[in-house]
């Protein structure tokens, strides 16, 4: 049978080589991390936009390469996913975008905040994950406007800016809002810039937010949206 | 009890079941921003809900761990403690420090990491604070007539513990080494050095209530914490698959974490065993409950459920989902915060000289938090499987998968209340056994 100074010497033999092999891997850890974090682009602005997440604890609601909290969406991809102009809009009021939904503090950031916040999360979107996040693998049910069309050649800038980050069009873009494809059979062109205009006072407690938008980028878009046959 | 110097430990407790009152209500509070009822929002965000209740309970733990070495290292040691009354002042300042980083979080003054939010300055006056405690309980070793495993083991899990501690205050530009190194803290601690407490407060509470030799059982926790640091520390890889670190870890964190639920297993078949074999009927049936319950519950909550999510093809999709916040809390609970219970459970009737062990309400709490917070485990899983079918899955908006998470935290809150209910009857227990009193104090022969 095994006897007491046996299985000390099972406990501090273990200790000491798997923390030995441990330290190892750290070392060769620290040794790759340059190259797997593409650190040479990391900017000042990036540093920067780290101190401002960390001072208001965005990790207490969010997760950032899969580690925080479970109340907001992870963020490891999102300028990857949905643009700085988006997030630039989104960052200056978080609750007009997603208007009656799960709140987000809202922060005043001033335009350097709000592009150094990016600049870091563009930075961290970079970081070689081993692919994570995964691709979603199982199909969707298929909703409505799901019918491949042909798409014009020419999307306004606006589009690409900030609807792309919620709507799908030709299968590419955001899951937040329906997909955009066969719009302009749906609606007409008044009813379109009546909707960019203020979507709540067409369609009461919509989850669709008012936009900032100048008159002739919504113009511009209604067009767009109209050509979508 | 032996020894006045250990009435100290009972403040301990008290603070400690305080603190849980805390954690609890504000666990409450993030549950119902989960269903939409967020009229806090504006004066206590999700995130410093989040950071409070995560902190109070690692603190409330610490604080039990610290009263549990106060109780048993006098015992073990055969002698009073050394300079007792600093041990007061360690208390007081803990405290303050605590109630100090809490307030802090009201006001957006924090690290802002995950479970070590506690800002850099005040992390300096936590190390000094464990520093006084090393101090007060290594010199009472230092001096002790014996040396005893138990004590031995539980000294080296508390020194690991704060030496730990230090990575987490290094500070990194680099979110992949931050996280690295926030782990050395966070997953080292839980499963690594704090099993070793653990299992060292386990053998103190197995050689009282059962009477099985000594050596029986201390030989067996040198395996068990054998098997802990075999398996924990290169398992330490589960949390390096996804965060920018080389992707050996995938092969090494897969392997050696899918060991851990051994050392949990062990822990559960050892308390089992000597259950079996006692010597003694001890009157304290209360303490053998959370003694075994413990040993069983860290097996189930840390071993089996974190098993379930520790291979890389299932981590994949559950890293960071309501599948970790399932996991978490039975672990802890399971692990560390029946541990704690247990501790009070064979302390207090010591400490106080008030018999009152085995009354239905002792019954009551220890069911029906054991119960509720099986009901909150079973309501997160199937909360974190929706979440990860149709966000990660389908492919689905995270709010809009959320919508469909609501009604489980609904069913989770109601289990949370009948955890809550145990939690309420135990304190209840705990406060009518009153203070900590010399006339408790009984010779080493009719002690145990
Ligand atoms: C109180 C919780 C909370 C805190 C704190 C918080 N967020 Fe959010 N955040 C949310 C929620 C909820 C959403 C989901 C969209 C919404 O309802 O606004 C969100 C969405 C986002 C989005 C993505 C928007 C999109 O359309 O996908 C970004 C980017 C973001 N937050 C950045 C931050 C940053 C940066 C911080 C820290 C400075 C932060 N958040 C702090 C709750 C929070
Ligand atoms: C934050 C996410 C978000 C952004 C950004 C956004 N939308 Fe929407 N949009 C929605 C949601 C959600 C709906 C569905 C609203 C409803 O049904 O109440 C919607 C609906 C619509 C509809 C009606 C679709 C239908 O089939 O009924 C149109 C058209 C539309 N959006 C156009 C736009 C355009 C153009 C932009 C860019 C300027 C834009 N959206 C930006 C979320 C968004
Ligand atoms: C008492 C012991 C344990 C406790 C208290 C505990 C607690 C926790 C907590 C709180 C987290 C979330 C950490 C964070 O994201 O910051 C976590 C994550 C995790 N735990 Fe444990 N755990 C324990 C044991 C185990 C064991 C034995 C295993 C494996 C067999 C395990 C596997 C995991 C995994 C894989 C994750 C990562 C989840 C993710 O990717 O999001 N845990 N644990
Ligand atoms: C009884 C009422 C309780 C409720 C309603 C509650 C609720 C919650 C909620 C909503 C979260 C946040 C999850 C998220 O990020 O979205 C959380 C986190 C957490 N809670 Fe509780 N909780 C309770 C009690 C406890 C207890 C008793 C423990 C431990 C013994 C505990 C341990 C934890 C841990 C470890 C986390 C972090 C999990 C992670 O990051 O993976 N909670 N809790
Ligand atoms: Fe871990």
């Amino acid at each position: 049978m095994l006897s007491k100074s046996q299985a000390r010497a099972f406990f501090l033999g273990g200790t000491f080589l798997f923390s030995a092999a441990f330290l190892i891997l750290t070392v060769d850890t620290l040794r790759q991390n340059p190259t797997r974090t593409k650190e040479q682009n990391m900017s000042a602005a990036a540093r920067a936009g780290k101190l401002i997440w960390e001072k208001n604890n965005c990790m207490g609601c969010h997760t950032l390469l899969g580690e925080g909290a479970y109340y907001a969406p992870d963020l490891t991809k999102i300028v990857q996913q949905k643009g700085a102009e988006y997030l630039k809009v989104f960052l200056t009021d978080p609750q007009a975008m997603y208007p009656g939904q799960r709140r987000m503090v809202k922060y005043n950031f001033t335009d350097q905040e709000k592009e150094q916040v990016i600049a870091f999360l563009e930075w961290v979107g970079n970081i070689d994950t081993n692919n994570w996040p995964p691709k979603p693998n199982i199909e969707p049910p298929a909703t409505g406007n799901t019918v491949a069309l042909a798409l014009p050649a020419e999307k306004p800038e606006k589009y690409t800016q900030l609807c792309m980050a919620c709507h799908k069009l030709g299968g590419t873009g955001g899951v937040v809002g329906p997909a955009l494809d066969g719009v302009g059979k749906k609606y007409d062109a008044e009813y379109l810039d009546r909707w960019l205009k203020d979507p709540p006072s067409v369609k009461a407690g919509t989850t669709m937010p008012k936009l900032p938008l100048t008159d002739n980028e919504r113009q511009e878009l209604v067009r767009f949206l109209a050509s979508l046959k | 009890m032996r020894f006045k110097s250990q009435k100290i430990a009972f403040w301990f407790f008290a603070v400690c079941m305080l603190l849980l009152i805390l954690q609890v209500t504000y666990g409450f509070i993030m549950g119902f921003a989960r269903i939409g009822m967020d009229g806090l929002h504006d004066f206590i965000p999700f995130n410093a809900a989040r950071a409070t209740h995560t902190n109070l309970l690692v603190v409330w733990l610490l604080t039990g761990f610290m009263g549990a070495a106060y109780y048993i290292i006098p015992e073990e040691a055969d002698r009073e403690l050394h300079m007792p009354q600093l041990a007061w002042v360690q208390l007081i300042s803990w405290v303050v420090v605590g109630v100090i980083a809490i307030v802090g979080f009201h006001f957006n003054w924090w690290e802002g990491r995950k479970f070590l939010e506690i800002p850099r300055p005040l992390d300096y006056l936590v190390v000094v604070n464990v520093l006084l405690f090393l101090y007060l309980i290594g010199m009472t070793i230092w001096n002790a007539k014996k040396h005893s495993t138990t004590q031995l083991v539980l000294f080296f899990g508390l020194f690991c513990a704060a030496l730990l501690y230090l990575p987490g205050m290094i500070y990194f530009d680099n979110q992949t080494l931050d996280s690295y190194f926030r782990w050395w803290v966070v997953h080292l601690w839980v499963e690594g050095v704090w099993e070793l407490i653990m299992g060292a407060i386990l053998a103190f509470l197995l050689i009282k209530l059962t009477g099985v030799d000594r050596e029986v059982v201390e030989k067996w926790l040198y395996v068990i914490v054998g098997l802990t640091f075999l398996s924990g520390i290169l398992g330490t890889g589960h949390h390096y698959y996804w965060i920018g670190t080389p992707k050996y870890w995938l092969m090494v964190g897969g392997i050696f974490s899918a060991l851990e639920p051994l050392a949990f297993l062990g822990m559960a078949l050892w308390a089992i065993n000597m259950y079996r074999k006692k010597g003694k009927d001890h009157p304290n049936k209360l303490a053998l409950y959370w003694t075994l319950g413990c040993a069983i519950m860290s097996f189930v909550g840390a071993g089996f459920l974190g098993f379930a999510h520790t291979w890389p093809q299932v981590n994949k999709w559950t890293h960071g989902t309501l599948i970790t916040a399932m996991h978490g809390h039975m672990a802890f609970w399971g692990a560390y915060g029946m541990l704690v219970f247990a501790v009070i459970a064979y302390a207090l009737p010591q400490l106080t000289g008030r018999k009152l062990f085995n009354n239905l309400s002792g019954y009551l709490a220890f069911w029906s938090a054991n119960i509720g917070m099986v009901g909150m485990t079973g309501a997160l899983a199937v909360a974190g499987i929706t979440q990860v079918y149709l966000e990660r899955k389908l492919g689905l908006d995270f709010l809009a998968a959320q919508k469909e998470t609501e009604v489980h935290f609904i069913g989770m809150m109601l289990a949370a209340l009948l955890f809550t209910f145990g939690v309420i009857l135990f304190i209840y227990d705990f406060i009518r056994h009153g203070k900590p009193n010399d006339e408790a104090i009984v010779a080493a022969t009719s002690a145990e």
